[in-house]
């Protein structure tokens, strides 16, 4: 996608944005597709309670060619107060939509998304057509004051006067129609998925290409347990009292179980710390904004988030979320490029909807161990990234002797977010098929654009408008791509694990490279069990 | 605190008891002292959906000896104010120590009110007294017609019947009424204190032990904060903007130090016999009130989930608590030991004012917590246990820290005896708390139903119970909480005792094997 939104050369002291909370029920950052491209944002500092500043504020940016309106008074964000406003904007292109209007449709029918394209762009036109006019008016009735700054006559400057009212109350009521239509077409078009990478097969789950396979399931000359039988005999779980104090699909870790979690858990950041990733241990309640601008949803009926009683926090489904916040609203130096981070947190989902899908044990639970790798890069590098990603992952699932095929997943399987996203299928015997281990997701600028990621080229590029010259002769900012993937998922893992290295007489052995964060552990032996 | 319940002959083919949902509006387990010792406990499987049953039920107990009342359908258990559960408070014992828990609740300046207790335990006596004898009377005229009888006679006697049935409804809901009042009551009622506990405010804790002294510095000290900035360990600030103040994430070298605390930890507490476990993080709020906190209200510390009965857990004690709920133990597996890896959630409401600095006070950190369940009369043994494993964990780190014996108003209401452990931090310029270990007997075991039965047979068992097996009365348990490493205070303690003059922080030897080797955390040129 273009980049239609500049930053220009104000000066910025700190390359991370000011924020406004999220419960302020505007947005720090409207694009807004209008000839100057002007970006609101506001300069208020971090951590200050932040006044509340109108929709529409126009503020530093592109040097001394804009007039910057200081923040109104007037709480226009509060003021409109209707209902399915959005907290927040996304910096979407509506104008690149626009001029794209074949291959947006497309998109959306290969994605089965249920986008309206159509409403879209009758609100974008409905929206441009106000803005005009709104400009227009502000024009008249800046002419208007400036004809009454000469001498007049009381008779002339009592109609100038009439006609200024008349203008400001037109202006008023066109303003809040923007308002209004801004907000609607932000709703409409936050629903309109990502584009998709031109490889990725077209159609349902069925259609997704398998791209790789290693090993082959394992011959086993004795009957093979599933891990649940297996946890029970070597005393490795308790869903039975987890039940009882929590709900069903929860779990305590019990005995070498708790090491095993560890050991991968280790084992896992030390490998992908090796690959240049900087860990991260992340907080497991965020703002429930973080959660909507990373493309999930966390209210409904059917969501996967568990949401704070009395707040608008909620708990994390998975790392990718706090990660993609820490460099919220803000512009990162090219230099810093790509950012690696390994993160590992416990992960939440209410598991809403999963009735009837594979459920048995570890497999689908509502608190899990994992850590996730996540990238920000360049738009040209994300793809090269994407397959370093996967690249990692087979590895790892290679190292600890898995059987495992990589899936390109169909163009029906992505979610909104991703571009293109590379499923991992392990062989788990016990529960006699392939199940998903990890997910590796290019989401190009996709939630970038939501959280207000960008970076500011290094070079200078030659056809910078001379306009915007002036400070320093910056490039203009970009938005930088987002990439997740799955380093590690615990019970998943320990389900391949345990499954796969089983031995006749009940033992579990112990892949070489967990050994040495297991204190040398080899095996897992049957124990006597008590109580 | 005596035992006054007994389950009897009954065969319990499994140790552990049936429970019901904790969103059921009753109680499966209520401690009724009337002569009978009746105990109801539900009968039906784990995971069944659970019918809902009486309060007063009477089942499977004590085998033939009493007769066993189908649940009713009506439902009870939905006036407002009720408890959604019941704690096995022994009103006898005390009714019959009054004046020592009288003592008791002066000393800890709880806001329990016994009068009010004692109160409603007489009238809730009286009353099943009269339910009793209009029991009785029924029986007594079911009886009579039973027999041949003139058809005016046996209209007396219907008539008499359906009398005695409509006083008796009445008896019985006013029974229920006032067994819920007094439940509620007698739940504010703190736990009994160790003789050996000082009287007093949080100033009257006594000093019980002193290991070390504060490191002289040849330079100024930074704390934590200024620490993990220059090492690049810590971001508060953009966790301020995607979580909210008092969140943070963890960075760099800060992950690998906690990775390797909670793996040395673990590794060390195994070594002397305790069961590690990762718990669930998200329970029912019920569990949390049976530990003997509150899930509700506006300076509660637990963080609720919105639409369920479930909130966050504050601390590993909850779950682990839980793991042996509404069970009986064999005696031969206590005592239980267990340590619970876990991430802990706190509102932190009603902190403002309170030393927030940094990672002193947070939102979420993760924990090691160590747990047991042991017989009464080894409880304060334990105790010492406990607190000997978290000194011997604090030297092995090199910390200066102070051991206390906390003061009577300063214990909560489950503890019976609590020892916390402040370790100097000299960025802060002070000692803060780093680790609690308390003996909370059976003020825990009777709101989770955590029973034992002795193994041998106690010679004056009543001949009645006799039967099946001349098992012995079933006892509470008592249960012990310590920490053993809660991570973000340990970091404060290792980064500011620990740096050197160039900003360096040198890793503590016994963590080092658990951080690949690494020796020393260095001061790195700051990206981004």
């Amino acid at each position: 996608m273009g980049l239609h939104s500049y930053f220009g050369g104000a000066t910025i002291q700190t390359l991370k944005m000011a924020a406004v909370p999220a419960s302020a029920s505007y947005s720090r950052f409207v694009f807004s597709p209008i000839s100057r491209n002007l970006v609101a944002l506001d300069s208020f500092p971090r951590h200050s309670p932040s006044p509340p500043f109108p929709l529409l504020a126009r503020a530093l940016s592109m040097a001394a060619a804009v007039q910057t309106t200081p923040p109104s008074s007037e709480d226009i964000g509060t003021a409109t107060g209707s209902v399915g406003k959005p907290q927040w904007k996304a910096a979407i292109d509506f104008k690149w939509i626009r001029d794209n209007r074949e291959a947006v449709a497309e998109n959306i029918r290969k994605r089965k998304s249920k986008a309206s394209l159509e409403l879209v762009l009758e609100l974008y036109e409905k929206m441009l057509a106000v803005q005009k006019e709104v400009e227009r008016l502000r024009g008249e009735r800046n002419a208007v004051a400036n004809m009454m700054k000469g001498k007049l006559e009381p008779s002339e400057r009592q109609k100038f006067i009439e006609k200024g009212k008349n203008l400001k109350e037109a202006l008023a009521s066109f303003e809040e129609d923007l308002v209004k239509l801004s907000d609607e077409l932000q709703q409409e078009a936050q629903s309109i998925p990502n584009m998709t990478h031109p490889d990725v097969p077209i159609g349902g789950e069925d259609s997704s290409a398998v791209r790789k396979k290693v090993g082959s399931p394992r011959e086993f000359s004795f009957s093979v347990k599933d891990h649940l039988q297996l946890g029970k005999e070597l005393d490795l779980f308790d869903f039975d009292a987890a039940a009882e104090v929590s709900g069903s699909k929860f779990y305590y870790l019990k005995n070498e179980a708790v090491l095993l979690e560890m050991a991968l858990v280790n084992w896992t950041l030390s490998q992908v710390m090796q690959k240049g990733f900087t860990p991260l241990i992340t907080p497991e309640i965020v703002r429930s904004s973080i959660v909507e601008k990373c493309g999930f949803q966390p209210r409904g009926d059917n969501t996967q988030v568990y949401s704070i009683e009395g707040s608008d926090q909620c708990l994390i489904g998975t790392a990718e979320i706090p990660v993609g916040g820490v460099h919220m609203d803000s512009i990162l130096a090219e230099t810093v490029l790509p950012l690696k981070y390994a993160a590992f947190s416990h992960c939440f989902r209410t598991e809403a909807g999963a009735a009837g899908l594979a459920t048995r044990g570890l497999y689908r639970v509502h608190q899990f161990s994992k850590v996730e790798m996540f990238v920000l890069c360049r738009p040209d590098e994300s793809d090269t990234y994407h397959e370093e990603l996967i690249t990692i992952e087979e590895d790892l699932f290679s190292s600890l002797g898995l059987h495992y095929k990589t899936l390109d997943m169909a163009s029906e399987d992505l979610g909104a977010p991703a571009y293109r996203k590379f499923d991992v299928e392990a062989w788990m015997p016990g529960l006699g098929r392939y199940g998903e281990i990890s997910s590796a997701s290019n989401c190009t600028d996709y939630q970038s654009r939501r959280l207000g990621i960008r970076y500011r080229p290094a070079e200078l590029a030659a056809s910078t408008n001379p306009k915007k010259g002036g400070k320093g002769n910056l490039a203009p900012t970009k938005f930088v791509h987002t990439l997740n993937a799955t380093a590690c998922a615990v019970p998943r893992m320990m389900i391949c694990l345990l499954e796969n290295n089983q031995q006749e007489d009940g033992s579990v052995i112990i892949p070489e490279p967990l050994r040495p964060f297991m204190g040398g552990m080899e095996v897992l032996l049957a124990k006597h069990h008590t109580g």
